[in-house]
């Protein structure tokens, strides 16, 4: 149990840091690859408001869905300590 | 071409809305002092502040007078990469957060110092304290000359009565209220900020002829055609890849270990409502971002359209509503551009405060009863708030130069010691004091604000901080974890078992302490083997 909560405390951060890099810095795409400018969105060139959209309801949707996987986690991690405690609670009064 | 210079047509209109907002935050002070009776209270506001008061610090504290004028000056100037520079702003606390803000919330610290200060000991912390103050007066400062110069325009007083005026009222209410003025007094100013900045743009769009005006932070797609004919490259990516990437290093790491943002999250009432502000933060922070956007576009439209340049770029915001909107809506723009000031400034000072009042003197005198400690904290706040204000009156150059600069600075320095203190138990306090004071004085003598005879980069790359950082970033991690392999090695300053179970404690293992996590060596290797590419790629001529 404890080293499945420590492997996906490890998974979910690496996998967040990595998803919040990709849209604050998505600019960086239209940059490797110019041929992916050529669009545009609401009267917008793509390479501007696809990072701009991103930066911001991206983000958004991303630290709403942290929020309940970091949240959920930590009620793992709780929940397993509580029964550690309590189980070495247990042997004492045996 | 015209040049345009920002003059407010009914100056007392400016003043009354200057004089209500100040009303309010000394009301918000006076009401939160009552609250203050702890170190807790003055520092973290009793660690009770919910996520749609603290999302909306949060930005209110990270988005400066800067966002307001500064980005706005520079999208008029360097177009499109800059709205993507501060695109990426919006990653800082979300990372912060992710990586070691809940994770310092559960030990109660009040600083980032607070940790280093338990997980490396005393000197490293101090190390750390005198990065961090450099960083906050450099930031500070910025703020200060900036309302200083708002000031003067509004009054038509000399800069130096202008800053003295508005340099002691704002130190005054954020000395007043400690953490649950400025946490409380900063919510509101993100709404006024919020508020002052979208809203007229719309009325100013109307007037440009925009369809768009009903939503200005996305809505103004029916001007581009136009904008384009009379400015072909707005939208040009200028610069090559590694300008981009080195966004990552430069302005990504670094606001990582700002104290004042990482203090928004400590102030929350529980490691989950951190998460959740972080939420708030982005929703908020997203719509005065992508106004600025807005008005550095229309600032670029205003000049093609209308032949009138911008003389002073800065002031674009001010520009356009004075000479599209209602003088009181001017007034309330110039009441946004105060209040951003404000909340940045209260943000840095706070975090002074917690720095060297609780900090080191918890270093220096760590026996010190609470009640005294409390005294010295309120005075390590008006004193910040006087050296701010003293510096200010004639900066030294390498302090304003660039606060962008600052950044690079701390994300050499002090990123490392956080981020590998938080998340490896071999993390050396030999290595850490080594790695950060050798690395940062590199980044320093790299640049072109100190010894300009040694730079590396050259233009705007090295004076933001770009070039140097992305040497001295990949240098510091790495530097750092080959040092404390060696040291543990070699049995110098290795880590004691305080402080690996202090590592699991924090990550919320409580007593259930386990030897191999936050321990491995291949993770950190792979870590120097991506920082060796980078630092290569980094000395490449630029």
């Amino acid at each position: 149990m404890k080293e499945k909560l420590y492997k996906k405390e490890l998974f979910t951060t690496v996998l967040f840091i990595v998803i919040l890099l990709i849209f604050g810095h998505s600019a960086q795409f239209f940059k490797l690859f110019p041929s992916a400018q050529g669009g545009s969105m609401w009267g917008f060139p793509i390479h501007y408001i696809i990072p701009i959209l991103l930066g911001w309801f991206g983000l958004l949707v991303l630290t709403i869905i942290m929020a309940k996987v970091l949240n959920k986690l930590d009620d793992e991690m709780e929940q397993y300590i509580e029964s550690i405690e309590s189980g070495e609670g247990s042997q004492k009064n045996v | 071409m015209e040049t345009t210079q920002f003059v407010l047509p009914n100056v007392w209109m400016g003043v009354g809305v200057v004089i209500a907002l100040f009303a309010i935050f000394y009301y918000v002070g006076w009401v939160a002092a009552k609250k203050t009776t702890s170190e807790e209270d003055l520092y973290a506001a009793g660690f009770s502040i919910g996520p749609v008061t603290n999302g909306l610090g949060m930005g209110a504290t990270w988005a400066s007078l800067a966002t307001f004028m500064g980005v706005i000056a520079l999208i008029y100037k360097l177009q499109v990469p800059f709205v993507y520079l501060w695109i990426q702003w919006a990653l800082s606390i979300p990372l912060l957060t992710l990586l070691y803000g809940t994770c310092l919330r559960r030990m109660k610290a009040f600083t980032p110092a607070s940790f280093i200060k338990v997980r490396y000991g005393n000197q490293a912390a101090m190390v750390i304290i005198a990065w961090m103050c450099l960083s906050m007066i450099m930031y500070a400062l910025g703020q200060m000359i900036g309302l200083g110069l708002a000031f003067e325009v509004l009054f038509g007083l000399p800069y130096k009565y202008a800053l003295i005026i508005v340099g002691i009222a704002t130190v005054g209410f954020i000395t007043l209220g400690g953490m649950y003025g400025a946490s409380y007094n900063a919510a509101f100013q993100m709404l006024v900020m919020t508020i002052a900045l979208v809203v007229p743009m719309g009325a100013v769009m109307k007037a440009m002829g925009s369809s768009g005006w009903w939503f200005p932070p996305l809505a103004y797609g029916d001007m581009v055609p136009q904008m384009l004919e009379q400015i072909p490259t707005f939208f040009d990516m200028k610069y090559d890849y590694r300008w981009y990437f080195a966004l990552i290093p430069a302005f990504t790491m670094g606001p990582i270990a700002l104290p004042h943002l990482a203090m928004r999250v400590f102030t929350s009432s529980s490691v989950k409502n951190a998460r959740w502000s972080v939420v708030w933060f982005i929703l908020f922070l997203g719509l005065l971002f992508s106004g600025c956007y807005t008005a550095g576009f229309a600032g670029n439209y205003f000049t093609a359209t209308t032949g009138n340049e911008i003389a002073k770029p800065d002031q674009t915001i001010l520009i356009l509503n004075v000479f599209y909107n209602p003088t009181l809506v001017a007034a309330f723009v110039i009441g946004g551009a105060v209040a951003a000031g404000m909340s940045t400034i209260g943000g840095n000072l706070m975090a002074i405060a917690g720095l060297i009042g609780s900090d080191l003197l918890g270093i220096l005198a760590p026996k010190m009863e609470g009640r005294k400690k409390l005294r010295w904290g309120y005075l390590a706040l008006g004193i910040g708030g006087i050296i701010t204000i003293l510096l200010a009156f004639n900066p030294p150059a390498f302090l304003v130069t660039s606060i962008l600069w600052a950044f690079g600075l701390l994300a050499t320095t002090t990123t490392p010691s956080i981020l590998l203190g938080v998340w490896w138990k071999q993390a050396n306090r030999m290595a850490m004091i080594i790695t950060s004071v050798v690395c940062g004085l590199i980044y320093i003598i790299i640049s072109p604000h100190v010894l300009s005879g040694i730079v590396v980069g050259k233009g705007l790359v090295a004076a933001l901080g770009m070039s140097e950082a992305m040497l001295t970033v990949p240098l510091s991690f790495a530097s750092f974890i080959v040092l404390s392999l060696i040291f543990n090695k070699m049995q110098i300053a290795a880590p004691s078992m305080e402080d690996k179970q202090m590592i699991d404690r924090i990550h919320g293992w409580g007593s259930d302490y386990d030897e191999k996590r936050y321990n491995g060596t291949i993770m950190p290797l792979i870590i120097v083997a991506v920082c060796v590419i980078i630092f290569i790629w980094g000395l490449q001529p630029w």
